[in-house]
């Protein structure tokens, strides 16, 4: 009895620890993937300019149109 | 469930053991939960009839702390494997991420695992997961018993493995084989989280 319980002692967190261990790695390795589309490094918006600096010359979306109208 | 959850920089994975009666789910848990450093001891929920069968389920909380800036729990829960409470099997499956079946090594339990295995695909298909594609590992449990009773490995692979998923074997009332299995599932349940199916 005494045995079993100084086997318990010795194991206990020991498999725990190792499963810890096992899955912080795999959220290591996944953690890139795990970025949200406005975590990765999204595009930034631009609305073109001309070349004289200051016509604009395309409208890449209705939205830049219409808030552009707006002003 | 969502398996991550970017705005609380939560990891939550939904575990169900899955099985016949008497099979060692229930053990599987127990194990673990021996096994758990005392800080992270939460409460170990099980809810059992007078003859110590699970009468709902088992849940089992596993606060692993911050895993590369997301908090990371894992729930274990386990069915009741009595034909019986096919409703609390069915609510139990409800947002699971991945499955772990526990045969039980017994010849003579053999169509039970079977029944058992219908079962969970017949819920998982009324739950809207695909049983093909799901994550599940396989535990042939009771190793120990003496081998003119139990199936060989490769019986019980061939008639319950039809997938080809991982199987391992256990002994889950001494702890053999129930880390190795929570290990598998868990990297099964993770490697899907940058999958396009991932919930966010």
């Amino acid at each position: 009895m005494a045995e079993k319980t100084r086997e318990l002692d010795e194991g206990e967190g020991g498999e725990f620890a190792e499963f810890l261990a096992d899955v912080s790695q795999e959220i290591a390795l996944r953690v890139e993937s795990l970025q949200t589309p406005s975590q990765a490094a999204a595009p930034v918006k631009k609305t073109p300019v001309g070349a004289d600096g200051g016509v604009i010359i395309e409208w890449p979306t209705i939205a830049d149109r219409m808030i552009e109208e707006m002003r | 469930m969502s398996v991550v959850n970017y705005g609380t920089r939560e990891i939550t994975c939904k575990i169900v053991y899955y099985g016949p009666g008497r099979s060692g789910k229930t053990t599987n848990l127990q194990h673990v939960y021996s096994k758990l450093p005392e800080e992270r001891k939460g409460k170990m929920v099980s809810l059992a009839t007078e003859t110590d069968r699970t009468l709902f389920f088992d849940f089992l909380p596993l606060d692993l702390g911050t895993i590369s800036g997301f908090d990371t729990r894992f729930q274990l829960y386990t069915v009741p494997g009595q034909v019986y409470y096919a409703a609390t099997r069915k609510l139990v499956l409800q947002g699971v991420d991945g499955v772990v079946f526990v045969a039980d090594s017994q010849s003579r339990q053999m169509a039970e695992n079977i029944e058992s295995l219908q079962d969970l695909h017949a819920n998982l298909a009324e739950e809207g997961f695909d049983p093909r594609s799901i994550p599940l590992v396989m535990q042939y449990n009771k190793r120990d018993l003496p081998k003119s009773e139990i199936s060989s490995i490769e019986d019980l692979d061939e008639t319950l493995n039809f997938r080809g998923v991982p199987h391992f074997s256990a002994t889950a009332v001494s702890g053999g084989g129930v880390f190795e299995t929570l290990r598998s599932i868990s990297t099964l349940v993770l490697s899907r989280l940058s999958a396009p199916a991932a919930k966010a």
